[in-house]
C-alpha cells in the first residue's frame, strides 16, 4: 500500500531529484571518467587492423561510429560472442521473448480474444517487459523449512541449464558454441538434468503440491526420455555422425530426413512437448490438480527466471528439431554477395552465408515453436497413467518402426556414403 | 418424547391446521397444472372442506393402513403430502416409506422452530425417482422434539441422503440425531460459540 | 461398482485404506482449497496413497450467509434481491421457486404472459449458469479454449438478460406476483438471433471439448455413480439425470407454463464423468428449443404480474415448491404464520445434494481426476453453503 509522508511537498520532491541528478554527475565526472581513462591507459588494447587501439582512438569512435565496425568485426570471432550473443544467450532469450508475445497473440485469436493490448501501444508488444519489470519488482518469498540454498540455486540451475543445450546447437555453419563429436549425446546429457532440478527445487520447497509436481516430472521424464532418444537415434542412423553440425552437412547433401523419417520426427514432436511441460503434458504445473505444481512456491523473479528457462528449452528443442529433421540452416539463397548501407558502411561485418543461414534457420525454428504452441488451445490435460501409457508403450513401438527404416535405407544403399539420393 | 395428543392444535399459530383432510380449496386437479393449483380466494382453512386429490388420498391410505393411528396426517394438497409421526417410530416409517412406497431419496431435511410449544419440528421432504407417478410428489415426513433436549432417530441408516442436511439440521437448531456418525460442525464457522442460529431466540443484530 | 459399499470393498481390495486417522507415511493429507485453483469456495480434505485418494471430507461453509435466518426478519418481497445471491449466475431460477412457494402461500394468480416471460428468463439464465459451469469444466481439465469460449458466449446471454431485466447477473426479476416489467421491443429478434448463433456454437464445443480423445480418456469410465447410488445419495438435476434417471422437475411437475412446452428429458446412462460433463450441453441445446418455443407461445400482449398488496401475506400454512435450476431441482420449504413475513424458509439446493457423492465417488480415483470429478458434479460452492 502507498503511504505518502504526512508533509509531502511537490516542490521539495522535485528539488531533492535535482540534487541528486547533480550528485550522480559530479561523481561519474570527478570519479567515473578518470577510471575509464586509467583503464585505458594501462591496459594493453588489441591493434585493429593496422592501428593500435589506444584511448585517443577508442574516444574518435563516439564521434565516428563506423569506426567501431573493425572492433566489432573482431568481436565476432571470439568464443565470447559466440556463448552470449548469436548462437548462444541473448538469440535464444530474443526468441523465447518473441515466443512469449507470439504464443499470448496466437492464444488469444485461438480462443476469439483480444490478448496483451496496452502496454507498448502497438498490441501490448511491451507486455513482457512490464510482466519482467513486475516480477523483478516482487518480492521473493521463500517458503519457511525451505532448503534455502536449494531453494535460490534451482532455478539459476534451471536457466544454465537450457542455455547449456543452446550452447550445443549450431545455428548457421560456424556459428556454434560447442562443436563436439558427440553433440546429440550431450544435448540429451544435459537434458536429463531437468526433471533433477525439478525434484530438487520441489523438496527444498519445503510443501507438499511441489513435491507431488516434482515426481510426476520425474515420472513423465523417464517415461519419454526413451523414445525421445531413441526418435534420435534413427537420424544418426542415417547421418552417421552424432555433431549436430554434421547431421544438418549431412542433410544438405541428401534431403531433409523428415521425408525419411516422419514417425520419428512425430515421436520427437510428442517427446519434446512432454519434455517441456507443455499443455497436454503439463501436469507437473497442472493447476487445478496440484495448485501450480513444482512452482507452487516460488515468486517474484524466481517465477521469472523458470519462466525465463522453460522458453529457453523450447527454442532449445525446437532448435534441436530444426537440426535433426528440418535440415538446419539449409535454404534457398535470398541475400545478395554484397550489401551498400548508407551512413555506416557494414559491409566488412556482412557474411552471406551466415545471414542466410541466420534467416532459415530462425524461420524453421519459429515454425516448429508455433507448432509446440498449438496444441495450448486445442487439447485439455492429459493424465498421468494415459500419459505413461503413450509414453512407455506406443511412442518407443513408433520410434522402433523408424529406426528400422533407417537401417533399410542406409543397408538398401539409399543414403549414407555413395548412396542413391546423396548429392 | 412425550406428545400429548391435542399437541398438533397448538401451533396452529404458525402451521397449517390438523385435520386429516383440511388442505387448501385448489382445484385438486392432477400433476399437470400446479399452477391453477393454489389456494385462490382468501383460503380459511376450516370454511372449505374440497375434497382431497384421490391419489394422493390413497397413498395416505396406504400408509394409515400400515401404521393406524401413530401418523397424523397434517395435510393432504395436490402434490404434497405431510404426515407426523411420533420421534420413535420415525426409522420404521421411513423405513416402509422407502421399501414399500417408493419414496427413495430426502430431497432436504429442514427444521423449524416453535417456541411457544417449546418443540422443533423436522421435516424430511422425501421424493421419489424410481416412481414414475410420484415424480412430482413430495412426501414430508415430520416429527416433533422438545427444545430443551432435542433429539431424534438419525435417517442415515434409511436414506442415505439425509446425511449432510441432518448434519446441517443438527448445527443450525441444535437437533441431535441419535445415530448419526457425525453431529458435527458443517456449515458455520469453526469458532462458532452461540446458540444454534435458526432457532427463534437467536436474533440478527440490529433487526 | 454396483453399490457404495462394493466400492469401498473394491478400494480395500487395492490395498487403500478408508478413512485412516493414524500417522500413515504413506498417506499425504491434501487440503484443496479454499485457496486451491481447483476448488471455489469450498474446501475437502483427501488423503493420498502414491495417486490414489483414499478419503475425502467435504468442509463447505466459507461463503455461508444465512440467507435462511435472513429470510425471516423480511417481507416476502424484501426477501427477493438477497436471496438471489447464492446463485447470481442463475439468480432467475433461485428466485423462480421462491415465488411460486409464496405465490401458493398468499393465493397469487400469475398472469400467463408473466408466466412465459419467466421460463424464458429462467431458461436464458440456466444457459448462462451453464456456460459458467462449462468454462471452468474446461479450464479445470486443462483446456483453455473451452474456458475462453464459453465465457465469451454467456456474455451475449447476459446481454439478452441485461434487455430483459436492467441488469447484469442479480436480476431480482421474477417476484411474487409475475416478473418485474415487460419484454423489450425488438427483444425476440434479438434472442432468436442469438439462439441461432448460439446453437452453432454449440457444434464447435462438441468439436473442440466432448469429441477431443484425450477428453474422452479422461473423463469416459471415470467416477461412475450407478442408478442404485445415484438414488440412494439423492443426487439432483444432471448428475442424476447422467446416471439414467430420467428427472427433471420441468417434466416431473411441471410448473407455470412448463406443460404447454415441448421437449425431452435429456438424459445418459453411463453415469460417468463424461456424461455427467455432457448432460449439462445436452441441456443447453435443449434449452434452445424451449426458448424459441416460449417466444412463439407467448401471449402478444397482457398483464406481467399480479397486482398485491403492499405487505403481501396469506393464512398460515406452507408450501414446499421447485423449479428446475441449472444445478437440479431447487425447492423452497416457506412456512407461513399469517404475517408478511416468512416463518421460516428452508432452501434445498442440488449443490447440497450433490456435496454427498463427492467422497463417495473421488476415492478409489486419481488425483489427477480430481477436479474433474469434483466439477462434473455440477457444484456451486455459495450455492450450496447459502
Amino acid at each position: 500500500m502507498a503511504t505518502y509522508p504526512q508533509n509531502f511537498r511537490f516542490g521539495e520532491f522535485v528539488g531533492s531529484l535535482i540534487w541528486l541528478i547533480l550528485w550522480i554527475l559530479i561523481i561519474v565526472t570527478l570519479v567515473g571518467l578518470p577510471l575509464i581513462f586509467i583503464v585505458l591507459f594501462y591496459i594493453p588494447l588489441p591493434p585493429i587492423g593496422n592501428q593500435v587501439l589506444t584511448p585517443y582512438l577508442f574516444l574518435t569512435m563516439m564521434v565516428d561510429p563506423s569506426r567501431t565496425i573493425p572492433i566489432i568485426h573482431q568481436l565476432m570471432t571470439t568464443d565470447l560472442f559466440r556463448v552470449a550473443m548469436f548462437p548462444g544467450f541473448t538469440y535464444a532469450a530474443l526468441i523465447a521473448a518473441v515466443t512469449i508475445f507470439v504464443e499470448r497473440k496466437f492464444l488469444a485469436k485461438m480462443q476469439l480474444r483480444i490478448g496483451p493490448l496496452y502496454a507498448g501501444k502497438i498490441e501490448g508488444i511491451f507486455q513482457l517487459i512490464a510482466d519482467g519489470l513486475k516480477l523483478i519488482a516482487k518480492e521473493i518469498i521463500v517458503p519457511s523449512g525451505a532448503d534455502k540454498p536449494m531453494f535460490w540455486a534451482a532455478p539459476i540451475m534451471f536457466v544454465s541449464t537450457a542455455a547449456a543445450v543452446v550452447a550445443l546447437i549450431p545455428a548457421a555453419p560456424g556459428y556454434v558454441v560447442a562443436d563436439t563429436d558427440v553433440g546429440l549425446l550431450a544435448v540429451f546429457a544435459i537434458l536429463g538434468f531437468f526433471p533433477l532440478i525439478a525434484l530438487l527445487f520441489a523438496w527444498a520447497s519445503n510443501s507438499k503440491y511441489p513435491f507431488i509436481g516434482g515426481l510426476r516430472a520425474l515420472h513423465q521424464m523417464i517415461a519419454f526420455e526413451i523414445p525421445f532418444i531413441l526418435s534420435a537415434l534413427s537420424v544418426v542412423i542415417l547421418s552417421g555422425t552424432l555433431n549436430l553440425t554434421g547431421i544438418v552437412d549431412s542433410q544438405i547433401q541428401s534431403y531433409w530426413f523428415i521425408f525419411f523419417l516422419p514417425i520419428s520426427a512425430f515421436v520427437f514432436y510428442i517427446s519434446s512437448l512432454a519434455e517441456l511441460e507443455r499443455i497436454p503434458f503439463d501436469l507437473p504445473e497442472a493447476e487445478s490438480e496440484i495448485v501450480a505444481g513444482w512452482l507452487t512456491e516460488t515468486s517474484g523473479m524466481i517465477y521469472g527466471l523458470l519462466q525465463l528457462g522453460s522458453y529457453v528449452k523450447t527454442y532449445a528443442l525446437a532448435a534441436l528439431f530444426v537440426v535433426l529433421f528440418l535440415g538446419g540452416w539449409a535454404g534457398p539463397m535470398v541475400f545478395p554477395p554484397q550489401i551498400q548501407t548508407p551512413i555506416i558502411n557494414i559491409a566488412p561485418l556482412y557474411d552471406q552465408q551466415a545471414a542466410n543461414a541466420t534467416l532459415w534457420f530462425t524461420l524453421k525454428t519459429f515454425g516448429v515453436i508455433m507448432l509446440m504452441l498449438l496444441p495450448r488451445g486445442i487439447s485439455p490435460r492429459i493424465r498421468i497413467d494415459i500419459l505413461l501409457h503413450t509414453g512407455w508403450y506406443k511412442l518407443i513401438v513408433l520410434a522402433f518402426i523408424n529406426i528400422f527404416v533407417a537401417l533399410a535405407l542406409i543397408y538398401g544403399g539409399i543414403l549414407g556414403p555413395g548412396g542413391l539420393l546423396v548429392r | 418424547m412425550s406428545t400429548n395428543k391435542d399437541e398438533p392444535e397448538k401451533p396452529a399459530a404458525s402451521s397449517p391446521p390438523i385435520p386429516s383432510a383440511a388442505k387448501p380449496p385448489a382445484p385438486a386437479a392432477k400433476p399437470p397444472a400446479p399452477a391453477a393449483a393454489k389456494p385462490a380466494s382468501g383460503a380459511q382453512p376450516p370454511k372449505k372442506e374440497p375434497e382431497a386429490p384421490p391419489f394422493e388420498k390413497g397413498l395416505v391410505e396406504e400408509i394409515k393402513k400400515k401404521f393406524g393411528e401413530s401418523i397424523k396426517v397434517v395435510f393432504i394438497k395436490p402434490l404434497r403430502i405431510k404426515i407426523q409421526v411420533e420421534p420413535n417410530s420415525i426409522v420404521e416409517v421411513a423405513t416402509f416409506l422407502r421399501d414399500s412406497m417408493g419414496f427413495d431419496h430426502a430431497e432436504s431435511v429442514g427444521g423449524t422452530d416453535y417456541p411457544k410449544d417449546g418443540q422443533i419440528e423436522v421435516i424430511y421432504h422425501l421424493g421419489s425417482y424410481t416412481r414414475e407417478d410420484l415424480g412430482a410428489h413430495i412426501l414430508s415426513l415430520t416429527a416433533r422434539t422438545s427444545r430443551d433436549d432435542a433429539r431424534l432417530p438419525t435417517l442415515i441408516n434409511v436414506y442415505k441422503s439425509v446425511e449432510y442436511h441432518e448434519r446441517e439440521t443438527f448445527e443450525m437448531l441444535g437437533v441431535y440425531f441419535e445415530g448419526h456418525p457425525r453431529n458435527d460442525r458443517f456449515l458455520l464457522p469453526e469458532d462458532w460459540a452461540d446458540i444454534p442460529p435458526l432457532r427463534k431466540d437467536f436474533r440478527i443484530k440490529g433487526r | 461398482m454396483t453399490s457404495l459399499e462394493d466400492k469401498f470393498e473394491e478400494s480395500k481390495k487395492l490395498g487403500l485404506q478408508i478413512v485412516r486417522e493414524t500417522e500413515d507415511d504413506r498417506l499425504m493429507t491434501l487440503s484443496v482449497g479454499p485457496q486451491h485453483p481447483g476448488s471455489g469456495h469450498f474446501r475437502f480434505t483427501i488423503k493420498v496413497d502414491g495417486d490414489y485418494i483414499v478419503y475425502c471430507d467435504p468442509d463447505p461453509g466459507y461463503v455461508h450467509r444465512g440467507e435462511e435466518k435472513m429470510c425471516e426478519y423480511r417481507n416476502v418481497i424484501q426477501n427477493i434481491p438477497h436471496l438471489e445471491r447464492p446463485v447470481i449466475h442463475d439468480s432467475n431460477n433461485i428466485t423462480y421457486s421462491y415465488s411460486l412457494a409464496i405465490e401458493e402461500l398468499v393465493g397469487i394468480e400469475v398472469p400467463r404472459r408473466g408466466q412465459y416471460i419467466r421460463a424464458l428468463a429462467s431458461e436464458l439464465n440456466r444457459q448462462v449458469y451453464t456456460l459458467y459451469w462449462l468454462a471452468i469444466y474446461g479450464i479445470f481439465l486443462g483446456h483453455s479454449t473451452m474456458f475462453m469460449w464459453p465465457t465469451g458466449d454467456r456474455e451475449l446471454f447476459i446481454d439478452l438478460l441485461e434487455a430483459l431485466t436492467g441488469a447484469r447477473v442479480t436480476h431480482a426479476f421474477n417476484i411474487p406476483g409475475g416478473v418485474r416489467n415487460d419484454i423489450p421491443d425488438g427483444f425476440k429478434d434479438r434472442c432468436v438471433r442469438q439462439v441461432r448463433y448460439f446453437q452453432k456454437r454449440l457444434k464447435e464445443y462438441e468439436d473442440i471439448f466432448y469429441n477431443m480423445p484425450l477428453f474422452r480418456q479422461r473423463t469416459e469410465g471415470v467416477a461412475v455413480l450407478s442408478k442404485e447410488d445415484a438414488v440412494k445419495l439423492g443426487v439432483a438435476g444432471s448428475v442424476v439425470r447422467a446416471s439414467g434417471i430420467p428427472y427433471d422437475i420441468r417434466k416431473a411437475e411441471p410448473y407455470d407454463i412448463y406443460n404447454e412446452i415441448d421437449f425431452k428429458v435429456q438424459y445418459m446412462k453411463t453415469g460417468d464423468c463424461f456424461a455427467r460433463s455432457y448432460v449439462p450441453f445436452l441441456d443447453m441445446k435443449e434449452s434452445c428449443y424451449i426458448i424459441e418455443q416460449l417466444l412463439d407461445k407467448m401471449p402478444q400482449s397482457g398483464e406481467v404480474r399480479a397486482k398485491l398488496q403492499p405487505n403481501p401475506k396469506g393464512p398460515p400454512g406452507e408450501a414446499y415448491r421447485r423449479v428446475e435450476s441449472g444445478r437440479g431441482a431447487l425447492g423452497y420449504y416457506v412456512v407461513s404464520d399469517g404475517t408478511p413475513k416468512p416463518y421460516r424458509v428452508k432452501i434445498s439446493v442440488g449443490s447440497f445434494r450433490n456435496m454427498l457423492a463427492l467422497p463417495y465417488l473421488l476415492v478409489g480415483q486419481k488425483l489427477a481426476d480430481m477436479p474433474a470429478v469434483y466439477w462434473s458434479l455440477n457444484y456451486w460452492p455459495v450455492e450450496a453453503d447459502r
